[in-house]
């Protein structure tokens, strides 16, 4: 009797030196990925003035919420949000649309290509953006030249928008139709003995079935999407057309950047990513596991 | 110079032909009529750098000033440097804007020569007189004697001081002659425990305005020139001697030169902790910031002579100016707000607005000026020849991958200095014709 206690206890201690040794494990990590950020917003509360005549190490003089005004007002904030809800809203919905079309079919129907069709689909995730620039350029530009209207996709919301489809919907795809495989074969085989047809199966039957990963996507993509800066600033010649993450650029200078001005600026445009994570926090953790139960 | 631009058809010309005799004379007065053509439509202008509210306040002065006189609306957008610059000619391939504030010397001639930029030679020489003769020297584009860039404003690299902390150590900064005064400055101000030549070169450009300035005064602005266009051998004994007198300048700096980049440099003047800095002087409205008098005490010098054949007849001053976009719409609406940002006019416009640049117009006012602007000005006036600054002087494929990386490495080890030459040769052997 008196044995097991004692074996008891040391296994809870030993228990309890492996959950400490974990959370200070997991908690200098934590503080680790935290610290760059709480820097930003410490910085952004200091005025540059404080920054370059005491150094960036300095005990502030000052703190005030200036730097957040100030880059509201220079930013022009609400116009570039607006744009970057132009191009995030159509783009996350068609990418999720199509993507969950091609899923269907290469999940719920057998034919010859429909492995390698998903190959496809996936292998164009992991080609690097950098790498297609130009010749997506050249394509909008001469697409545009065709129709004897150069602005047709370049410098246009639509070919931002159908650029962010392309590279999205692969990863899309993938992960839907890994979800698809874990749904039952048998709701679909009931499906097609009632008689439903190709697009009833897919719009009344699978869709609703997808509610939790179209969620799970659509939050992931939509920060993506948000955080956009390299397509837009390729794409669209005119500034006032780009996206929040451009007007960011334009609190630096040709010679001078207002880092401390900057650092406002960046914390009110990443605000909403952050805000979006905290209330869609449950989709984001399911987005992270989606499709790992059944590959 | 199409028909709907001239003002005069076609038709009225052959009208004129055919009373006979009177066709010669409207002929010969559609000719004269050339010069003072009325360009019309809208103009779309892109200004680099942010729309600080002195920049904001400068841009919409001009555009202004150029609608209230010729009745064409001006578009204009700000966008950030460094992405207008790195995505240059994808922009200027796609749906460009006419006119756009642009930059002297490689960055112009290259593009110009990849048929990227208008021919404004024309404005230029309507312009004509008021601009100096070094200016449009610079703003000329060597290959084929054409100007691509209304050259407006520049600003010295010179010596930067505070007139106090000199004061105090009982220096007189004024005075530096010779590189011999130079060094001995150095030395009293580190002497008393502050940093000497104040470096942050961890961008790899900094250096570069000192190289730049010992070159030119050592072995004159064409040896210099030529050298950053292949004409001359980085391993040439003349260059070895730029880089010993720059390693007799390393002591004297603070140490930690690779870990700063400009700004760091700056902070070390702006604190008082170093005694001279060799930089562009667009730094200066952070002093203000910080205070008037901190502003009132900045100064700039010329660097001394080092080599009496040359004195101090050159000068690191980056030339800006305005560039019209050949795939634009309305070419000759660019090109003429170009040409209004280069005249006093456009000028005048941007002074009334708080402009504090150097205008390279001679019909430029400069009663409104303080005191370190006109400072700017007497070190501008006293060089004959102006450098843009290595980075604008050679190809930018050459200057920030090859000579930076090689400045660093020499301030980091200056015994190294013939294989680091021998290394910058062999680069530039190695880089594809243009």
């Amino acid at each position: 009797m008196s044995t097991t206690i004692v074996q008891n206890k040391e296994y809870r201690n030993k228990q309890r030196i492996k959950d400490n040794f974990i959370s200070a494990f997991i908690g200098f990590f934590a503080i680790v990925w935290i610290f760059p950020i709480l820097w930003t917003v410490w910085t952004s509360l200091r005025p540059y003035n404080d920054i370059i005549s005491n150094g960036v190490f300095s005990w502030p003089r000052h703190l005030n919420l200036d730097n957040y005004f100030t880059a509201f007002r220079k930013m022009g904030l609400t116009h570039y949000f607006l744009n970057t809800l132009y191009v995030t809203i159509p783009a996350v919905g068609l990418t999720l649309f199509l993507g969950s079309l091609i899923a269907f079919v290469v999940s719920r129907y057998s034919f010859r290509f429909n492995l390698s069709l998903l190959l496809l689909f996936t292998a164009g995730n992991m080609l690097p953006i950098v790498l297609t620039y130009i010749p997506v350029f050249w394509l909008y530009i001469k697409i545009g030249d065709l129709f004897g209207n150069r602005s047709l996709l370049y410098n246009n919301y639509l070919g931002i928008i159908l650029v962010h489809v392309a590279f999205q919907v692969g990863f899309a795809t993938f992960v839907l139709s890994s979800y698809m495989k874990t749904v039952p074969k048998e709701i679909s085989e009931s499906a097609i003995i009632d008689g439903a047809s190709v697009f009833r199966h897919y719009w009344n039957v699978m869709l609703p079935l997808l509610r939790p990963p179209l969620a799970a996507l659509g939050v992931l993509m939509s920060c993506w999407i948000y955080n956009d800066f390299f397509w837009a600033l390729i794409l669209m010649s005119e500034d006032s057309k780009r996206p929040v993450t451009s007007a960011l650029r334009q609190l630096q200078g040709q010679y001078i950047t207002d880092f401390n001005l900057l650092a406002a600026g960046a914390s009110i445009v990443a605000a909403p990513t952050v805000i979006l994570f905290f209330v869609l926090r449950k989709q984001f953790v399911s987005g992270l596991t989606l499709g790992s139960t059944k590959g | 110079m199409s028909d709907v631009n001239n003002g005069i058809s076609r038709r009225s010309v052959l009208k004129g032909a055919a009373i006979g005799g009177v066709g010669l004379a409207a002929g010969g007065s559609l000719l004269a009529g050339c010069g003072k053509k009325k360009v019309t439509g809208d103009v779309h202008f892109t200004i680099r750098g942010n729309l600080s509210d002195a920049g904001a306040k400068i841009n919409v002065a001009v555009n202004e000033a150029y609608t209230a006189k010729t009745g064409n609306k001006v578009i204009s957008q700000a966008v950030n440097s460094d992405d207008f610059q790195n995505n240059f000619v994808q922009i200027m391939q796609g749906t460009p804007d006419d006119a756009f504030g642009w930059m002297a010397g490689w960055r112009t001639n290259a593009r110009a020569d990849a048929g990227l930029l208008a021919d404004v030679s024309e404005q230029v020489k309507a312009l004509g007189s008021t601009l100096s003769a070094a200016a449009i020297q610079g703003a000329t584009n060597p290959k084929d004697g054409k100007q691509y860039i209304i050259p407006t404003t520049y600003y010295p690299w010179g010596l930067h001081y505070r007139k106090s902390t000199m004061q105090e150590l009982g220096l007189d900064p004024e005075n530096i002659a010779t590189w011999d005064d130079l060094i001995k400055l150095c030395e009293a101000t580190q002497k008393k425990g502050l940093v000497g030549y104040a470096m942050g070169d961890k961008g790899g450009w900094e250096a570069m305005g000192t190289f730049d300035i010992i070159n030119m005064r050592l072995n004159g602005y064409q040896f210099h020139i030529d050298l950053l266009n292949g004409k001359e051998q980085w391993t040439d004994a003349k260059v070895v001697d730029v880089f010993t007198h720059m390693g007799q300048l390393i002591p004297y700096m603070n140490k930690n030169f690779l870990d700063i980049e400009w700004d760091g440099c700056r902070d070390l003047l702006l604190q008082k902790k170093a005694g001279a800095m060799m930089m562009g002087s667009w730094f200066a409205n952070d002093f203000k910031a910080k205070s008037q008098a901190d502003y009132d005490d900045l100064w700039i010098v010329a660097f001394p002579e080092m080599n009496p054949e040359h004195g101090i007849d050159s000068i690191d001053a980056p030339l800006d100016g305005v560039s019209v976009a050949a795939n634009a719409k309305n070419v000759e609406g660019g090109a003429d707000l170009a040409q209004f940002w280069g005249s006093k006019e456009g000028i005048d416009a941007a002074v009334a607005a708080g402009d504090t640049s150097i205008y390279i117009s001679s019909e430029f006012d400069t009663s409104t000026y303080d005191a370190f602007n006109k400072q700017k000005l007497a070190v501008l006036g006293e060089a004959k020849n102006i450098g843009f600054f290595l980075d604008r002087d050679t190809r930018g494929d050459f200057a920030g991958p090859v000579v930076g990386p090689a400045l660093q490495s020499f301030l980091k080890n200056p015994k190294d200095v013939t294989k680091i030459l021998e290394n910058v040769q062999k680069q530039w052997d190695a880089l594809p014709a243009l």
